[in-house]
């Protein structure tokens, strides 16, 4: 046999080895391919298994606008659920809100009266007392129960104080719709509410301007025997579009500045004893130095405890008094203007919940894109050993 | 003409099925081949064959013209396909130059040509899997290097070199043989 004389030659007679299959089987597969490939499975699936097929040799490409949209109802309706829980969006909503050493209540605009019953919560939540809190400005405002005296019962708990009487601080908050000709009125009204509990006005403001958000803002300190009563006086003047109410459990500072105080008076005592036993100048010197440090560090403790204690006699209350109509909320007219603002409320909500889904999904995604490409150069690894 | 034998992933499911037909009748005996190669079992490259043209009729919607051709998209499922087969046999991959129901030789073959067709099967066993599977790929399939780099994985260049390698080593075996 003569060598190849070129590559040609040796194409051709590779070319002669080429495997061919028999006539039945290309006979066979053109029929198969002519019925389409019919799957045995396939008259017996469910439609959901049908669909799962489908979805499986769907090309990429079509699978991004019905992805999309589920995206987008699944968007819609969590923003909607979220829209739909916030406070105010409904009229009745209440809300106790526990904070350190102290509990805030809130009604929606719309409610008059705080309810009794959330007497009970906050008077739970005054036991988490704290002394950070106590010693901090009065809280915006105190809520709950506005007992006599500004004293609520002892309680039990993990972290309640074993104190017979609590020592509470309570704020709250109104704030009053009015018209803007009813604002002298009811600035008038509540001056009368604060003299007839025997309240103080701290300071008050009141201005004549239609377009003035706030017509007219009040301070009041009011006897905390008599806020509650007080406070339902104020919100009977006009429209309530809110009320705030918070408590702040000022027991343990007040316990421990009375026991403080106890001390010093108990070390001046000793002093002076010390003071009428001195023999020598130098040491009836030391003992009236001493003594003095002593009489400033009991009155700047007398002083704090008088503080307190104001703070738990007579309660801060804040009237404001609006003007500015409050449309869609309040049932006023809904404008343009309250449309824009609601519009780019539920875009908020919505970019939220996108945000929160991203970071939820993406991790997920790019885990699961990883995975897929370790088993897709897994298995190109082993085909690849398949063949040696 | 061989990017019209699938239709754009966009067009209609009815042309992409008479796309995918034209690309069955041009090329089942060539998958045929090169499956029939890499098994060395007509019986088992028959069922690969057809595994391989189901498989890509399922997934004929998610072909996309842009990112190769059609060809060679069927011989990478084809392949993908035997390696499968090759695996769960545990067998080590052989090229058959020869698959027994071919090698008989025809009455009216001459000696000389019987000759140097036993003397190429011969050098094709010689030669190491993948530089066998590039001369099926190359002259069973009828690939062009552009083809066989996309069903391997490769640049066409370095297929083109590598496919160069193995022509010349398998020339180098036949006259060896002779």
């Amino acid at each position: 046999m003569e060598p190849f004389r070129d590559n040609d030659e040796l194409a051709i007679a590779l070319r002669s080895l080429r495997p061919a299959p028999r006539a039945a089987f290309a006979a066979e597969l053109d029929a198969r391919v002519d019925a389409e490939f019919p799957s045995p499975v396939k008259s017996a699936a469910t439609p959901l298994s049908r669909w799962a097929a489908k979805l499986r040799t769907a090309q990429p490409r079509r699978l991004v606008l019905p992805a999309g949209g589920v995206a987008l109802a699944a968007i819609a309706a969590v923003t909607v659920v979220v829209a739909a829980s916030e406070p105010g969006s409904s009229p009745s909503t209440h809300r106790l809100r526990p904070t350190h050493g102290s509990v805030q209540f809130e009604s929606a605009p719309g409610v008059v009266k705080a309810p009794r019953h959330a007497a009970k919560a906050s008077e739970a939540a005054v036991g988490t007392s704290a002394e950070a809190a106590a010693e901090s400005p009065p809280a915006e405002s105190p809520a709950e129960p506005f007992l006599a005296n500004g004293r609520a019962r002892a309680h039990t708990g993990p972290f309640a104080f074993p104190a017979r009487h609590r020592d509470v601080e309570r704020s709250a908050e109104l704030t009053l719709g009015a018209a803007p000709d009813d604002v002298s009125d009811d600035a008038r009204r509540v001056f009368a509410v604060v003299h007839a509990h025997d309240g103080i006005v701290l300071s008050s403001s009141i201005r004549e301007s239609d377009n003035a958000e706030i017509a007219a803002r009040f301070s009041l300190l009011i006897p905390a025997a008599k806020v509650g009563d007080a406070l339902d006086a104020l919100s009977s003047i006009d429209e309530v579009r809110s009320r705030h109410q918070a408590t702040a459990d000022v027991t343990a500072p007040t316990v421990g500045l009375g026991e403080r105080l106890r001390d010093s008076r108990a070390k001046v005592e000793g002093l002076l004893s010390q003071l009428a036993a001195a023999d020598t100048d130098a040491e009836r010197a030391a003992a009236e130095v001493e003594l003095r440090a002593e009489h400033n560090h009991a009155a700047a403790l007398r002083s704090r405890l008088s503080a307190l204690q104001r703070r738990t006699n007579l309660s801060k209350v804040q009237v404001l008094i609006e003007t500015r109509d409050r449309a869609g909320s309040q049932g006023g007219a809904w404008g343009p203007g309250a449309a824009l603002g609601d519009a780019g409320h539920i875009l908020g909500i919505a970019a939220g919940v996108a945000l929160v889904a991203l970071a939820v999904l993406g991790p997920l995604a790019l885990l699961a894109w990883l995975a897929w490409l370790a088993r897709r150069s897994w298995l190109r690894r082993r085909r690849e050993r398949a063949l040696g | 003409m061989e990017q019209a034998l699938i239709a754009d992933a966009g067009a209609a499911p009815r042309q992409a099925d008479l796309a995918f037909d034209r690309l069955y009748r041009s090329s089942r005996d060539d998958v045929y081949a090169y499956v029939a190669s890499l098994l060395r079992d007509p019986a088992a490259a028959e069922e690969v064959t057809a595994v391989a043209f189901e498989r890509a009729y399922r997934k004929r919607s998610r072909f996309d013209p842009h990112r190769g051709e059609p060809r060679a998209w069927l011989f990478g499922i084809a392949r993908n396909a035997a390696l499968d087969e090759l695996r769960r046999r545990g067998r080590q991959a052989e090229l058959a130059a020869e698959p027994a129901d071919l090698a008989a030789v025809g009455a009216e073959e001459s000696a000389a040509a019987s000759e140097q067709r036993l003397a190429v099967s011969a050098a094709l066993a010689s030669l190491i899997p993948r530089e066998r599977e590039l001369i099926a790929l190359k002259f069973f399939a009828g690939l062009s290097n552009r083809e066989i780099a996309a069903v391997l994985g490769l640049s066409e260049s370095n297929a083109g070199t590598r496919l160069h390698r193995a022509i010349t080593k398998l020339r180098e075996a036949c006259d060896g043989a002779i």
